[in-house]
């Protein structure tokens, strides 16, 4: 988090994190299609020719002054496939927030645990920790066919009981619903941690 | 003196006061002044622009600043890589027609130049070199430093209004 005091300004980054092709990019498409110009930015995508995303996505959101004050939310996707393990960790720099964007499809499981366990590997290289850190769960594609029950979703995934939500993300289920939530408990980490 | 805090967490909260704020202003526009550079921009680590000087009207400096950061991050894994222990210290793009001369200011900021390729390389170093000995000096100085906390920022109403424009906008 970055306070620019003279401007009244509260930077806050918001990281999507999830296995490949879970939606996280998608997410932030709908975001910026859905937002007033005036308040979402340009949404940069740093993908192959594949339309796989190399580094990662970004888009910056205001929503006007608050008492005064100037909340930015700077977010952030990682890529999702297994080899591109530094640059996921390199995104992780200064976050405040994480959303994990898991994907529902039974086959999907496997890859939903271990970029799971990849994150709180590169979490906890940073000091932080997945069970005090602010972290909410997107459980996206729930209009496939083949998918997990929640139920099982949240027993295999949400071991640290944080906020999920069930998302279709191609079509905006959701999807306000998660920022909303990880917006809310970036906010409120601040006010309980000083 | 800069004011960082370490969150329980282990999160980071960096928090630049007014006076430091000026101080940085200052600098960046001597900067701009001496090396007639088309834009200088000031960011932290995670990608998010403080300040910026020059001809900026036409560029995403947001953007500019994000990818300055992961560029940043990216060169510092690099480093690891190829077994330099320290981070590199500069990052230097050469193009046809313009330059971009990124530079860490301690561990927490950088300074990215974009200047064109009329203005030499040789006078860019210096100038920026002598900028980022005066903004650590800004963030060192002892009498700069002030009681302003998050906490004053961000106080349980600014949630809840936060919660209402949140969902203004998400219409």
């Amino acid at each position: 988090m970055f306070i620019n005091w003279a401007l009244q300004e509260i930077n806050l980054k918001i990281v999507y994190y999830g296995p490949g092709m879970s939606g996280k990019t998608t997410n932030l498409e709908y975001i910026h299609s859905k937002m007033d110009p005036s308040l979402a930015g340009e949404l940069v995508s740093l993908k192959t020719k594949e339309d796989r995303t190399i580094f990662f996505d970004f888009l910056q959101l205001e929503v006007g002054r608050i008492k005064g004050k100037k909340p930015k939310f700077n977010l952030y996707t990682v890529p999702g496939q297994v080899y591109y393990a530094s640059s996921r960790k390199v995104i992780l720099n200064g976050v405040d927030g994480i959303v994990f964007v898991a994907d529902s499809q039974k086959h999907r499981m496997d890859g939903n645990i271990e970029t799971l366990l990849d994150l709180e590997n590169n979490l906890r290289e940073d000091g932080h920790s997945l069970d005090k850190f602010p972290w909410v769960i997107q459980y996206n594609k729930r209009d496939l066919p083949d998918i997990d029950s929640i139920e099982n979703l949240q027993k295999r995934l949400n071991y640290f009981n944080v906020p999920y939500f069930e998302a279709v993300a191609i079509k905006g289920t959701g999807v306000f619903d998660t920022l909303k939530a990880i917006i809310n408990k970036v906010v409120a980490n601040v006010q309980n941690q000083l | 003196m800069l004011q960082t805090r370490k969150l329980k967490d282990g999160s980071k909260q960096i928090i630049l006061n007014g006076k430091q704020f000026e101080g940085v202003t200052k600098v960046l526009s001597e900067l701009a002044a001496k090396t007639k550079a088309s834009a200088i921009l000031f960011a932290d680590m995670s990608g998010q622009l403080i300040s910026q000087r020059g001809n900026t009207d036409k560029m995403n400096t947001t953007v500019l600043s994000a990818l300055a950061a992961s560029d940043f991050a990216a060169t510092a894994e690099m480093a690891k890589l190829v077994g330099e222990d320290a981070k590199f210290k500069l990052l230097f793009h050469e193009g046809e027609k313009r330059n971009v001369y990124l530079s860490n200011v301690g561990d927490n900021f950088f300074l990215v130049v974009v200047f064109d390729t009329s203005v030499t390389l040789g006078l860019i170093r210096i100038y920026t070199k002598k900028a980022i000995q005066n903004l650590l000096e800004i963030f060192e100085d002892q009498s700069n430093m002030t009681e302003d906390s998050a906490k004053d920022l961000i106080d349980s109403e600014f949630g809840s209004l936060l919660g209402d424009a949140l969902d203004e906008s998400f219409k």
